[in-house]
Protein backbone atom coordinates (compact mmCIF):
# COMPACT_ATOMS: atom_id res chain seq x y z
CA UNK A 1 0.00 0.00 0.00
CA UNK A 2 1.23 3.09 -0.97
CA UNK A 3 0.24 6.99 -0.47
CA UNK A 4 -0.69 8.90 -3.20
CA UNK A 5 1.40 11.39 -2.82
CA UNK A 6 5.12 10.64 -1.76
CA UNK A 7 5.12 11.42 2.04
CA UNK A 8 8.60 13.04 1.63
CA UNK A 9 7.19 16.01 -0.58
CA UNK A 10 4.11 16.66 1.56
CA UNK A 11 6.51 16.27 4.49
CA UNK A 12 8.82 18.68 2.77
CA UNK A 13 6.20 21.35 2.13
CA UNK A 14 4.78 21.41 5.79
CA UNK A 15 8.45 21.39 7.46
CA UNK A 16 9.00 24.11 5.20
CA UNK A 17 5.50 26.27 5.76
CA UNK A 18 5.70 25.65 9.59
CA UNK A 19 9.22 26.63 10.08
CA UNK A 20 8.76 29.79 8.34
CA UNK A 21 5.08 30.05 10.09
CA UNK A 22 6.65 29.83 13.69
CA UNK A 23 9.29 32.46 12.20
CA UNK A 24 6.98 34.67 11.81
CA UNK A 25 5.27 33.94 15.57
CA UNK A 26 8.74 34.42 16.61
CA UNK A 27 8.83 38.04 15.52
CA UNK A 28 5.70 39.15 17.41
CA UNK A 29 5.54 41.21 20.81
CA UNK A 30 4.29 37.90 22.52
CA UNK A 31 6.51 35.37 20.74
CA UNK A 32 3.06 33.46 19.93
CA UNK A 33 2.71 32.99 23.51
CA UNK A 34 -1.10 33.70 22.81
CA UNK A 35 -1.65 30.35 20.95
CA UNK A 36 -0.92 28.70 24.68
CA UNK A 37 -5.11 28.05 25.24
CA UNK A 38 -5.39 25.76 22.05
CA UNK A 39 -2.67 23.60 23.30
CA UNK A 40 -4.34 20.03 22.47
CA UNK A 41 -7.00 21.57 19.83
CA UNK A 42 -6.41 20.29 16.29
CA UNK A 43 -7.87 22.05 13.17
CA UNK A 44 -8.07 19.76 10.11
CA UNK A 45 -7.66 21.48 6.27
CA UNK A 46 -9.09 18.57 3.92
CA UNK A 47 -8.16 19.73 0.38
CA UNK A 48 -9.86 17.70 -2.19
CA UNK A 49 -8.48 19.06 -5.28
CA UNK A 50 -5.45 18.35 -5.48
CA UNK A 51 -6.02 16.26 -2.91
CA UNK A 52 -3.61 17.25 0.46
CA UNK A 53 -5.09 17.15 4.53
CA UNK A 54 -2.77 19.89 6.82
CA UNK A 55 -3.51 19.29 10.68
CA UNK A 56 -2.90 22.86 12.85
CA UNK A 57 -1.50 22.14 16.12
CA UNK A 58 -1.13 25.29 18.09
CA UNK A 59 -0.05 25.31 21.50
CA UNK A 60 2.42 27.27 23.67
CA UNK A 61 5.54 26.97 21.42
CA UNK A 62 3.92 27.60 18.18
CA UNK A 63 2.29 25.98 15.49
CA UNK A 64 2.55 22.87 14.23
CA UNK A 65 1.49 20.88 10.95
CA UNK A 66 1.06 17.47 10.49
CA UNK A 67 -0.18 15.53 7.34
CA UNK A 68 -1.48 12.61 9.14
CA UNK A 69 -3.41 13.03 12.26
CA UNK A 70 -5.07 10.06 14.07
CA UNK A 71 -7.41 11.42 17.10
CA UNK A 72 -10.16 13.78 17.69
CA UNK A 73 -10.11 17.27 15.55
CA UNK A 74 -11.74 19.96 16.86
CA UNK A 75 -12.97 22.07 13.36
CA UNK A 76 -12.24 20.42 9.98
CA UNK A 77 -12.90 22.41 6.69
CA UNK A 78 -13.04 20.41 3.29
CA UNK A 79 -13.60 21.87 -0.31
CA UNK A 80 -10.84 22.28 -2.75
CA UNK A 81 -7.70 24.28 -3.01
CA UNK A 82 -9.63 27.36 -4.95
CA UNK A 83 -12.01 26.94 -2.13
CA UNK A 84 -9.54 27.84 0.33
CA UNK A 85 -8.11 30.68 -2.01
CA UNK A 86 -11.08 32.75 -2.52
CA UNK A 87 -11.44 32.32 1.57
CA UNK A 88 -7.86 33.65 2.15
CA UNK A 89 -8.12 36.39 -0.15
CA UNK A 90 -11.87 37.42 0.02
CA UNK A 91 -12.34 40.83 1.12
CA UNK A 92 -15.70 39.86 2.45
CA UNK A 93 -14.81 36.12 3.86
CA UNK A 94 -18.32 35.34 5.70
CA UNK A 95 -19.85 35.75 2.07
CA UNK A 96 -17.16 33.68 1.15
CA UNK A 97 -17.53 31.08 3.62
CA UNK A 98 -21.52 31.37 3.65
CA UNK A 99 -21.78 31.38 0.17
CA UNK A 100 -18.79 29.50 -0.90
CA UNK A 101 -18.64 25.18 -1.41
CA UNK A 102 -16.50 24.79 2.06
CA UNK A 103 -17.40 22.41 4.76
CA UNK A 104 -17.29 22.88 7.84
CA UNK A 105 -17.48 20.45 10.31
CA UNK A 106 -16.95 20.33 14.47
CA UNK A 107 -16.96 23.18 16.84
CA UNK A 108 -16.46 26.60 15.05
CA UNK A 109 -15.95 28.18 18.42
CA UNK A 110 -12.43 27.72 18.17
CA UNK A 111 -11.22 27.97 15.04
CA UNK A 112 -13.09 31.90 15.11
CA UNK A 113 -10.98 32.31 18.55
CA UNK A 114 -8.02 30.93 16.76
CA UNK A 115 -8.54 33.40 13.75
CA UNK A 116 -9.36 36.25 15.99
CA UNK A 117 -5.90 35.29 17.82
CA UNK A 118 -3.83 35.09 14.91
CA UNK A 119 -5.33 37.99 13.38
CA UNK A 120 -4.51 40.32 16.37
CA UNK A 121 -0.89 39.18 16.55
CA UNK A 122 -0.49 41.40 13.17
CA UNK A 123 1.92 38.66 11.74
CA UNK A 124 4.77 39.93 9.64
CA UNK A 125 4.57 36.94 6.96
CA UNK A 126 7.10 38.43 4.55
CA UNK A 127 10.61 38.28 6.06
CA UNK A 128 10.40 34.72 6.83
CA UNK A 129 8.48 33.62 3.93
CA UNK A 130 11.32 35.13 1.68
CA UNK A 131 14.27 34.04 3.48
CA UNK A 132 12.67 30.55 3.46
CA UNK A 133 10.97 30.45 -0.18
CA UNK A 134 12.60 33.28 -2.08
CA UNK A 135 11.53 36.62 -3.51
CA UNK A 136 8.52 35.68 -5.51
CA UNK A 137 7.18 32.73 -3.52
CA UNK A 138 7.84 34.36 -0.20
CA UNK A 139 5.57 37.49 -1.30
CA UNK A 140 3.17 35.47 -2.84
CA UNK A 141 2.25 33.04 -0.30
CA UNK A 142 2.94 35.89 2.43
CA UNK A 143 -0.13 37.40 0.59
CA UNK A 144 -2.56 35.20 1.40
CA UNK A 145 -1.31 34.30 4.45
CA UNK A 146 -2.26 38.12 5.56
CA UNK A 147 -5.49 37.43 3.72
CA UNK A 148 -6.11 34.52 5.82
CA UNK A 149 -5.06 35.39 9.16
CA UNK A 150 -6.71 38.51 8.89
CA UNK A 151 -10.23 36.48 7.99
CA UNK A 152 -11.38 36.32 11.32
CA UNK A 153 -11.00 40.05 12.30
CA UNK A 154 -12.69 40.86 8.79
CA UNK A 155 -15.27 38.02 9.15
CA UNK A 156 -16.65 39.96 12.46
CA UNK A 157 -17.07 42.99 10.82
CA UNK A 158 -18.62 41.55 7.77
CA UNK A 159 -20.74 39.22 9.74
CA UNK A 160 -22.14 42.25 11.78
CA UNK A 161 -23.17 43.70 9.03
CA UNK A 162 -24.51 41.38 7.32
CA UNK A 163 -27.08 40.55 10.72
CA UNK A 164 -28.11 43.84 10.89
CA UNK A 165 -29.29 44.17 7.70
CA UNK A 166 -31.01 41.42 8.05
CA UNK A 167 -32.75 41.98 11.27
CA UNK A 168 -33.64 45.75 9.84
CA UNK A 169 -34.49 45.29 5.99
CA UNK A 170 -35.52 40.94 5.65
CA UNK A 171 -36.76 39.96 8.99
CA UNK A 172 -38.27 43.41 10.54
CA UNK A 173 -37.48 41.85 13.57
CA UNK A 174 -36.15 45.83 14.65
CA UNK A 175 -36.70 49.12 12.83
CA UNK A 176 -33.62 50.67 11.05
CA UNK A 177 -31.44 52.89 12.80
CA UNK A 178 -32.75 56.42 11.14
CA UNK A 179 -36.40 55.14 12.32
CA UNK A 180 -35.43 55.10 15.70
CA UNK A 181 -33.81 58.28 16.14
CA UNK A 182 -36.61 60.17 14.40
CA UNK A 183 -38.65 58.25 17.09
CA UNK A 184 -36.44 58.65 19.97
CA UNK A 185 -36.56 62.32 18.54
CA UNK A 186 -40.37 62.37 18.77
CA UNK A 187 -40.67 60.96 21.97
CA UNK A 188 -38.12 63.83 23.06
CA UNK A 189 -40.06 66.42 21.61
CA UNK A 190 -43.05 65.25 22.93
CA UNK A 191 -41.65 65.41 26.41
CA UNK A 192 -40.75 68.77 26.24
CA UNK A 193 -44.04 69.73 25.13
CA UNK A 194 -45.35 67.74 27.97
CA UNK A 195 -42.62 70.08 30.39
CA UNK A 196 -43.83 72.72 29.05
CA UNK A 197 -47.78 72.25 29.19
CA UNK A 198 -46.66 71.27 32.91
CA UNK A 199 -45.45 74.25 33.90
CA UNK A 200 -48.05 76.43 32.04
CA UNK A 201 -51.04 74.88 33.72
CA UNK A 202 -48.71 75.13 37.25
CA UNK A 203 -48.38 78.89 36.37
CA UNK A 204 -52.17 78.87 35.49
CA UNK A 205 -52.88 77.11 39.26
CA UNK A 206 -51.13 79.84 40.46
CA UNK A 207 -53.06 82.46 38.61
CA UNK A 208 -56.39 80.76 40.01
CA UNK A 209 -55.02 80.40 43.50
CA UNK A 210 -54.41 84.62 43.50
CA UNK A 211 -57.92 85.06 42.37
CA UNK A 212 -59.57 83.16 45.00
CA UNK A 213 -57.03 84.51 47.53
CA UNK B 1 29.39 -22.73 8.09
CA UNK B 2 26.41 -23.90 7.76
CA UNK B 3 23.18 -21.31 6.49
CA UNK B 4 21.37 -21.60 9.84
CA UNK B 5 24.43 -20.48 11.85
CA UNK B 6 25.59 -17.82 9.44
CA UNK B 7 24.15 -14.18 8.36
CA UNK B 8 25.02 -11.28 6.12
CA UNK B 9 27.19 -8.84 6.96
CA UNK B 10 26.64 -6.26 4.04
CA UNK B 11 27.38 -8.78 1.21
CA UNK B 12 29.90 -10.93 2.95
CA UNK B 13 28.28 -13.96 5.08
CA UNK B 14 29.28 -14.52 8.32
CA UNK B 15 28.74 -16.37 11.51
CA UNK B 16 25.63 -14.78 13.54
CA UNK B 17 27.61 -15.00 16.45
CA UNK B 18 30.42 -12.21 14.94
CA UNK B 19 27.53 -9.93 12.84
CA UNK B 20 26.73 -8.17 16.45
CA UNK B 21 30.50 -7.39 17.11
CA UNK B 22 31.15 -6.37 13.60
CA UNK B 23 28.20 -4.08 13.52
CA UNK B 24 29.18 -2.51 16.50
CA UNK B 25 32.49 -1.59 15.07
CA UNK B 26 30.64 0.09 12.40
CA UNK B 27 28.96 2.39 15.12
CA UNK B 28 31.42 2.81 17.14
CA UNK B 29 33.71 3.87 14.20
CA UNK B 30 31.01 6.39 13.01
CA UNK B 31 28.89 7.60 16.26
CA UNK B 32 31.04 10.81 16.88
CA UNK B 33 30.05 12.32 13.39
CA UNK B 34 26.67 10.18 12.74
CA UNK B 35 24.21 13.08 12.38
CA UNK B 36 26.87 15.06 9.83
CA UNK B 37 26.84 12.55 7.86
CA UNK B 38 23.11 11.52 7.70
CA UNK B 39 22.50 15.16 6.45
CA UNK B 40 25.67 14.66 4.07
CA UNK B 41 24.12 11.13 2.70
CA UNK B 42 20.77 12.12 2.35
CA UNK B 43 20.82 15.86 1.77
CA UNK B 44 18.54 16.36 5.34
CA UNK B 45 16.02 14.41 3.73
CA UNK B 46 16.27 12.07 6.77
CA UNK B 47 14.77 14.58 8.93
CA UNK B 48 11.90 14.38 6.43
CA UNK B 49 11.76 10.45 6.86
CA UNK B 50 12.03 10.96 10.34
CA UNK B 51 9.21 13.55 10.57
CA UNK B 52 6.81 11.78 8.55
CA UNK B 53 7.72 8.85 10.86
CA UNK B 54 6.34 11.04 14.23
CA UNK B 55 3.38 11.77 12.47
CA UNK B 56 2.48 8.27 11.80
CA UNK B 57 2.90 7.47 15.49
CA UNK B 58 0.14 9.04 16.42
CA UNK B 59 1.93 9.70 20.04
CA UNK B 60 0.25 11.23 22.64
CA UNK B 61 0.58 12.91 25.84
CA UNK B 62 0.86 10.93 29.01
CA UNK B 63 2.21 7.91 26.53
CA UNK B 64 5.39 5.49 27.27
CA UNK B 65 7.85 5.32 24.06
CA UNK B 66 10.80 2.85 23.12
CA UNK B 67 13.00 4.37 20.41
CA UNK B 68 14.93 1.33 19.66
CA UNK B 69 18.53 2.02 17.82
CA UNK B 70 17.79 5.12 18.84
CA UNK B 71 21.29 6.41 17.70
CA UNK B 72 21.80 9.89 18.42
CA UNK B 73 17.99 10.66 19.95
CA UNK B 74 16.44 12.11 16.73
CA UNK B 75 13.16 10.76 17.38
CA UNK B 76 13.27 10.12 20.58
CA UNK B 77 13.71 14.23 20.98
CA UNK B 78 10.64 14.72 19.39
CA UNK B 79 8.66 12.08 21.12
CA UNK B 80 9.84 13.71 24.56
CA UNK B 81 8.10 16.86 23.09
CA UNK B 82 5.11 14.83 22.25
CA UNK B 83 4.78 12.52 25.48
CA UNK B 84 4.68 15.70 27.80
CA UNK B 85 6.15 15.55 31.44
CA UNK B 86 3.20 12.84 32.08
CA UNK B 87 5.09 10.35 29.18
CA UNK B 88 8.23 8.35 29.14
CA UNK B 89 10.64 7.78 26.52
CA UNK B 90 12.78 5.12 26.42
CA UNK B 91 15.42 5.77 24.13
CA UNK B 92 17.55 2.23 23.09
CA UNK B 93 20.36 1.32 21.51
CA UNK B 94 22.90 -1.26 21.61
CA UNK B 95 25.66 0.23 20.34
CA UNK B 96 27.14 2.23 23.72
CA UNK B 97 29.32 4.65 21.64
CA UNK B 98 25.65 5.92 20.00
CA UNK B 99 23.70 5.83 23.04
CA UNK B 100 26.69 8.28 24.67
CA UNK B 101 26.16 10.74 21.78
CA UNK B 102 22.87 10.84 22.06
CA UNK B 103 22.60 10.95 25.24
CA UNK B 104 25.23 13.80 25.33
CA UNK B 105 22.98 15.64 22.65
CA UNK B 106 19.66 15.38 24.45
CA UNK B 107 21.25 16.61 27.66
CA UNK B 108 23.10 19.25 26.17
CA UNK B 109 19.30 20.24 24.62
CA UNK B 110 17.93 20.30 28.25
CA UNK B 111 15.26 16.63 27.34
CA UNK B 112 16.13 15.02 30.72
CA UNK B 113 12.81 14.95 32.69
CA UNK B 114 11.13 12.13 30.40
CA UNK B 115 13.27 10.41 28.57
CA UNK B 116 15.78 7.20 29.77
CA UNK B 117 18.95 5.73 28.40
CA UNK B 118 19.32 1.81 27.61
CA UNK B 119 21.47 0.03 26.33
CA UNK B 120 19.55 -2.89 25.03
CA UNK B 121 19.55 -5.27 22.22
CA UNK B 122 16.44 -5.73 20.11
CA UNK B 123 16.30 -9.10 19.93
CA UNK B 124 16.15 -9.26 23.63
CA UNK B 125 14.20 -6.39 24.79
CA UNK B 126 14.81 -5.90 28.57
CA UNK B 127 11.11 -4.23 29.59
CA UNK B 128 8.17 -6.08 30.63
CA UNK B 129 5.79 -7.44 28.53
CA UNK B 130 2.97 -4.81 27.49
CA UNK B 131 5.13 -1.75 28.32
CA UNK B 132 4.94 0.83 25.39
CA UNK B 133 2.25 2.36 23.28
CA UNK B 134 4.86 2.96 20.51
CA UNK B 135 8.07 1.25 19.42
CA UNK B 136 9.88 3.06 16.59
CA UNK B 137 13.01 1.33 14.80
CA UNK B 138 14.85 3.90 12.23
CA UNK B 139 17.31 2.49 10.29
CA UNK B 140 18.30 0.53 12.93
CA UNK B 141 16.65 -3.43 11.90
CA UNK B 142 18.63 -4.39 8.97
CA UNK B 143 21.85 -4.21 11.47
CA UNK B 144 19.85 -6.86 13.95
CA UNK B 145 21.27 -10.51 13.12
CA UNK B 146 17.70 -12.36 13.93
CA UNK B 147 15.06 -9.94 12.67
CA UNK B 148 12.24 -12.33 13.18
CA UNK B 149 13.65 -12.94 16.82
CA UNK B 150 13.50 -8.55 17.18
CA UNK B 151 10.18 -8.50 15.51
CA UNK B 152 8.65 -11.02 18.14
CA UNK B 153 10.36 -9.64 21.30
CA UNK B 154 8.99 -6.06 19.83
CA UNK B 155 5.76 -7.31 19.97
CA UNK B 156 6.15 -8.95 23.34
CA UNK B 157 6.65 -5.45 24.96
CA UNK B 158 3.99 -3.67 23.33
CA UNK B 159 0.64 -2.91 24.74
CA UNK B 160 -2.31 -4.67 22.69
CA UNK B 161 -3.41 -1.89 20.46
CA UNK B 162 0.22 -0.30 20.40
CA UNK B 163 1.73 0.35 17.07
CA UNK B 164 5.38 -0.43 15.33
CA UNK B 165 7.46 1.62 13.23
CA UNK B 166 10.05 0.22 11.06
CA UNK B 167 11.60 3.16 9.15
CA UNK B 168 14.56 1.31 7.09
CA UNK B 169 16.18 1.49 3.81
CA UNK B 170 13.94 -0.17 1.08
CA UNK B 171 13.75 -1.05 -2.34
CA UNK B 172 13.16 1.84 -5.09
CA UNK B 173 10.27 1.25 -7.08
CA UNK B 174 11.47 3.01 -10.45
CA UNK B 175 14.59 1.22 -12.44
CA UNK B 176 15.99 4.33 -13.06
CA UNK B 177 16.24 5.66 -9.94
CA UNK B 178 17.16 2.72 -8.59
CA UNK B 179 20.36 2.84 -10.73
CA UNK B 180 20.95 6.28 -10.12
CA UNK B 181 20.78 5.58 -5.77
CA UNK B 182 23.35 2.50 -6.76
CA UNK B 183 25.81 4.32 -8.19
CA UNK B 184 25.84 7.41 -5.73
CA UNK B 185 25.45 4.64 -2.75
CA UNK B 186 28.66 2.42 -4.01
CA UNK B 187 30.79 5.43 -5.67
CA UNK B 188 29.89 8.93 -3.62
CA UNK B 189 29.19 7.71 0.32
CA UNK B 190 31.93 5.50 0.58
CA UNK B 191 34.06 8.59 -0.43
CA UNK B 192 32.15 10.59 1.63
CA UNK B 193 32.51 8.37 4.69
CA UNK B 194 36.39 8.49 4.56
CA UNK B 195 36.53 11.67 3.71
CA UNK B 196 34.17 12.91 6.52
CA UNK B 197 33.89 10.48 9.41
CA UNK B 198 37.86 8.99 8.29
CA UNK B 199 36.52 5.85 7.24
CA UNK B 200 35.08 4.40 3.97
CA UNK B 201 34.88 0.70 5.13
CA UNK B 202 31.40 1.43 7.31
CA UNK B 203 29.95 2.98 4.36
CA UNK B 204 30.51 0.79 2.67
CA UNK B 205 28.90 -1.60 4.61
CA UNK B 206 25.67 1.18 4.80
CA UNK B 207 25.44 0.50 0.89
CA UNK B 208 25.90 -3.03 0.79
CA UNK B 209 23.36 -3.52 3.97
CA UNK B 210 20.65 -1.95 2.46
CA UNK B 211 20.60 -4.21 -0.79
CA UNK B 212 20.64 -6.93 1.60
CA UNK B 213 17.69 -5.91 3.49
CA UNK B 214 14.39 -7.60 2.62
CA UNK B 215 12.19 -5.48 0.41
CA UNK B 216 8.87 -3.71 1.63
CA UNK B 217 6.78 -6.31 0.51
CA UNK B 218 9.14 -8.70 2.51
CA UNK B 219 9.16 -6.96 5.24
CA UNK B 220 6.13 -6.50 6.13
CA UNK B 221 5.53 -10.56 5.49
CA UNK B 222 7.62 -10.64 8.66
CA UNK B 223 5.92 -8.58 10.49
CA UNK B 224 2.99 -10.07 10.24
CA UNK B 225 4.69 -13.46 10.29
CA UNK B 226 5.67 -12.46 13.99
CA UNK B 227 2.29 -11.40 14.64
CA UNK B 228 1.26 -8.07 14.36
CA UNK B 229 -2.23 -7.21 12.48
CA UNK B 230 -2.97 -4.09 10.33
CA UNK B 231 0.23 -4.06 8.68
CA UNK B 232 1.28 -1.60 6.11
CA UNK B 233 3.53 0.58 4.88
CA UNK B 234 4.41 3.58 2.73
CA UNK B 235 6.98 4.48 0.20
CA UNK B 236 9.32 7.78 0.47
CA UNK B 237 11.50 8.85 -2.13
CA UNK B 238 10.51 6.57 -4.72
CA UNK B 239 11.15 3.52 -1.99
CA UNK B 240 14.37 4.36 -1.17
CA UNK B 241 12.63 4.03 2.39
CA UNK B 242 10.24 2.45 3.70
CA UNK B 243 7.70 3.22 6.89
CA UNK B 244 5.96 0.06 8.15
CA UNK B 245 3.63 -0.26 10.34
CA UNK B 246 2.23 -2.63 12.07
CA UNK B 247 -0.10 -3.14 15.62
CA UNK B 248 -0.36 -5.66 18.53
CA UNK B 249 -3.80 -7.07 18.69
Amino acid sequence: MSAPLDPTLHTAALAALEAAINRALALTPQGGAELAPFDGQVFALHCSAPAADIYLHPGARGIRLSGVHEGPVTTSIRGQAGDFTALATSGDPAATLINGNLELEGDSAPLIELQKVLSSLDIDWEAPLVSTLGDVAGHQLAQVLRGAFSWGRQAADSLARQLEEFIHEEARLSPPRLEVEDFYGDVRELGHRVDRLQLRVERLRRQLDKLRG
Amino acid sequence: MSDEDSTHFGYRSVDKDAKAGLVAEVFHSVAARYDLMNDLMSGGVHRLWKRFTIELSAVRPGQAVLDIAGGTGDLAAQFAGLVGPEGRVVLADINASMLQVGRDKLLDTGRIANIEFVQADAQYLPFPNDSFDCITIAFGLRNVTDKALALRSMLRVLKPGGRLLVLEFSKPRNELLSRLYDAYSFNVIPRIGRVVAGDSDSYQYLAESIRMHPDQDTLKEMMEDAGFVECSYHDMTGGIVALHKGIKA
